[in-house]
């Protein structure tokens, strides 16, 4: 994943690694909105986001050192980003320990595929985001990493702290849950059990 | 909780319909499924529309998910925008604080070093703008020393001209001004290089017996090699004089620089003498100054000097006249000539015979009171000041000047870290291999100055042997802050970035400083761990600097970029 229009700013990660302020500015710049709009879709407030936002990029300039330039800038600064998100989350203890037992059942159920895209057709990319609003932290916080910065099952099972084999289904039962704040049939929202 | 098991099904369809399930269709179109399974799957939607449409809805419901995050552009607040510039706003409160420091650093040098001997030297008569020019620029030693103040003056110029782009570097093109500087360091070398040298005219003898024979003219600059060195004739220049029993008995016109073991001044020199003798007898007139290191100096009483006599000498017997003053430091000091200005003398002790005629005040710091006969000529009485030698550490300016000196060197230090930080890193680096850098360090720490010393008196070296000694003199300051470095990883562990290197060198100088401050009031101890620390630094310094230089060897062929683990097939890639 790369952020739209950016090329891998290598100079500019080695210069700010030397600790030029110009370097640093620019790799702000450029990465800077997309991080805030990141934590926004992965955080409850605005001002959450911001704040966010600013803490990610203070923790970067002491991370900057660890960054493997071989990997991709972006993918590497989404992590950094979605683990110092979920931090938070974690710290505010309001994630919920629900959600950890619910992955030791896994939906095998074959919902209905017309009710589905009947769903997908109505609605918009405006409802689609108030739902998003609405969903458990874990939930959105694994959409968001999945959907808006592309993170590998790696990189969300590391950050979520659970297994890889279980990022599928922790994405699943975040699609069911959007799909009920969409207003979908419950046979959708429960994957098909109804 | 119990452990769980691999939520993926082996079977992967719901057991009634013999549909896939959701989740392996989720799977599927993430690409998340082993080849195999995948395979299994494709076959499997050939067949089967109602799951075929399924992988589309949930391709099409990733695609909305992306679309719905990223489409709303929510412009950056106001306060991130703002954050870039608070937080260099926030940093800019050391530039105050570095220039602060490197005044203090400035004043600290000229005030203990520069100035005292600038004063000393105006008062012994040179009465020139400052000590550099004086000495070395006015021709003294070299006269392509003018060509060099022409090429370090536009240097600098080009430097300062270097720096003000590289501050303006984000509105040109990257590069540029290392280019410009580059670029006008070489038209200004070559420009030198292309000038005739002022110093072509020099006559240079060499041999057992090397002189100037009477009646012999020589129109320029002489150099004058030997074992015996003699000058009877006429030398219209300057005197260079190398020998080891040496005289000068005709007449320079210039000025006589010497280093010889003993030295006969019976002639007539218009210029100055400055020289490093054993023994110098001065018998003959010598128009301007006289700036000697010497053992023993007798001036005697047919001996005239029309300006002034600074010497650093052990002995000093001053029978003949000397027009202006005499600045003195030596043992014993006797005066039974007449000296035209003041005396200043510093010493072990002066004594002022009944044929001593001054003009001036005499001011004598000695451990006893000067012996002045009641029949010298003296202006006024001598000023005596009891020499005390009270250990430095009983001082408390000593400190002061100490936490002055500590935070120069941290600026210095930082400066360093902030120009090169990726060759600070390696310094830092090879110091912490302990034996290999103190090696190399004692072998640089003696043997650099040496050889600087040997490419000096070869005089066509000289601009090479200067600038090996102040390279080497930089890297002796800086041979402290390497140590300081290590010192500072010991306590905090390695830096990651460049400000965390700079915080771990100056907690580290400061400690070696304290420590070294107690160790330095023990004289062996002191100089012991002095040169312990020096040998250390700048073997790490030149550790580096020869890894730097020397030829890597890199494997060829290319890079391929290894597949990521967990590779699998699957179906298209959600856009």
């Amino acid at each position: 994943m790369s952020v739209p229009g950016i090329t891998e700013p290598t100079e500019a990660i080695a210069q700010a690694r030397a600790g030029d302020a110009e370097a640093w500015g620019r790799l702000y710049h450029d990465y800077a909105p997309a991080i805030f709009r990141f934590c926004r879709r992965a955080l409850p407030t605005r001002e959450d986001a911001e704040d966010a936002t600013m803490e990610i990029f203070m923790k970067l300039k002491d991370k900057l050192s660890q960054y493997d330039q071989t990997r991709s800038f972006s993918a590497w600064l989404y992590k950094v980003a979605a683990n110092h998100c979920w931090d938070i989350l974690r710290r505010r203890r309001i994630r919920q320990d629900k959600e950890t037992d619910d992955l030791e059942s896994v939906p095998l159920e074959h919902p209905e595929p017309s009710q589905l895209e009947k769903l997908i057709e109505e609605r918009s990319s405006e409802e689609v985001r108030r739902a998003l609003e609405k969903l458990g932290t874990r939930a959105r916080m694994a959409l968001v990493m999945r959907y808006y910065s592309d993170m590998t099952y790696d990189e969300i099972a590391d950050a979520l702290g659970v297994r890889r084999a279980f990022v599928g289904v922790v994405l699943l039962r975040a699609r069911h849950e959007l799909r009920q704040a969409l207003g979908g049939s419950s046979a959708l929202a429960a994957g098909g059990k109804a | 909780m119990s452990e769980p098991t691999d939520p993926i099904s082996k079977e992967g369809k719901n057991r009634s319909t013999q549909h896939l399930d959701e989740m392996t269709c989720l799977l599927y179109v993430e690409r998340q499924l082993d080849r195999a399974r995948g395979q299994e799957v494709s076959a499997h939607t050939e067949d089967c529309a109602s799951c075929r449409t399924l992988l589309r809805a949930l391709e099409r419901e990733s695609r909305l998910l992306t679309r719905a995050m990223l489409e709303e552009d929510e412009p950056l607040p106001t306060r991130l925008a703002e954050f870039q510039e608070r937080a260099r706003r926030s940093l800019q409160w050391i530039w105050p604080a570095v220039l602060g420091l490197a005044a203090t650093g400035v004043y600290a040098l000229y005030t203990t070093y520069v100035e005292p001997w600038q004063r000393q030297l105006e008062q012994a008569g040179f009465g020139g703008t400052n000590l550099l020019s004086l000495m070395i620029f006015n021709g003294a030693l070299w006269k392509g020393w003018q060509s060099m103040v022409t090429f370090l003056e536009v240097l600098a110029l080009v430097t300062l001209g270097g720096f003000g782009l590289a501050l303006f570097r984000r509105r040109i093109r990257r590069g540029s001004a290392l280019a410009l500087v580059l670029a006008g360091f070489c038209a200004v070398a070559g420009a030198t290089v292309a000038l005739p040298s002022a110093a072509s005219a020099s006559e240079v003898r060499r041999g057992e017996s090397a002189g100037v024979s009477e009646g012999e003219t020589i129109k320029g600059d002489i150099f004058l090699f030997g074992e015996r060195v003699r000058i009877d004739g006429t030398v219209e220049g300057d005197v260079f004089l190398f020998g080891h029993d040496a005289s000068v008995n005709g007449h320079v016109k210039g000025d006589v620089f010497a280093f010889a073991q003993v030295l006969q001044m019976n002639g007539q020199v218009d210029g100055n003498i400055r020289m490093f003798i054993n023994t110098l007898t001065i018998r003959g007139t010598v128009a301007k100054n006289v700036l000697a290191f010497v053992e023993r100096l007798e001036l005697e009483s047919a001996a005239k000097v029309g300006g002034s006599v600074t010497t650093f000498v052990q002995s000093f017997a001053l029978d003949g006249s000397v027009g202006r003053d005499v600045l003195i430091f030596s043992k014993h000091l006797t005066v039974s000539g007449k000296v035209g200005g003041e005396i200043k003398a510093k010493g072990d002790a002066l004594t002022i015979n009944s044929s001593a005629e001054v003009d001036g005040p005499i001011y004598f710091e000695g451990k006893n009171p000067a012996d002045v006969s009641a029949k010298a000529k003296l202006a006024s009485p001598v000023q005596y000041h009891k020499m005390e030698r009270k250990p430095r550490y009983m001082e408390g300016h000593y400190y002061v000047w100490r936490v002055i000196w500590t935070a120069a060197f941290i600026l210095f230090g930082m400066v360093l870290c902030l120009l090169a930080p990726k060759f600070a890193e390696e310094a830092i680096r090879s110091a912490e291999l302990y034996a290999a850098p103190i090696g190399l360090g004692v072998l640089v720490f003696f043997g650099v100055p040496i050889a600087a010393i040997i490419a000096c008196i070869t005089v066509v070296g000289i601009p090479l042997g200067v600038l090996t000694l102040g390279f080497w003199m930089l890297m002796v300051c800086s041979a402290e802050l390497v140590v300081g470095a290590v010192v500072g990883d010991w306590i905090l562990g390695r830096a990651r970035d460049t400000w965390g290197m700079i915080g771990r060198m100056s907690l580290g100088f400061v400690i070696v400083r304290i420590a070294y401050t107690a160790i330095e009031q023990v004289h062996v101890a002191g100089l012991l761990v002095g040169i312990g620390i020096w040998t250390w630094g700048m073997g790490a310094i030149s550790l580096a600097l020869y890894r730097r230089l020397a030829p890597v060897v890199t494997p060829s062929g290319p890079y391929t970029q290894p597949l990521p683990p967990g590779t699998t097939v699957g179906g298209v890639q959600p856009a």
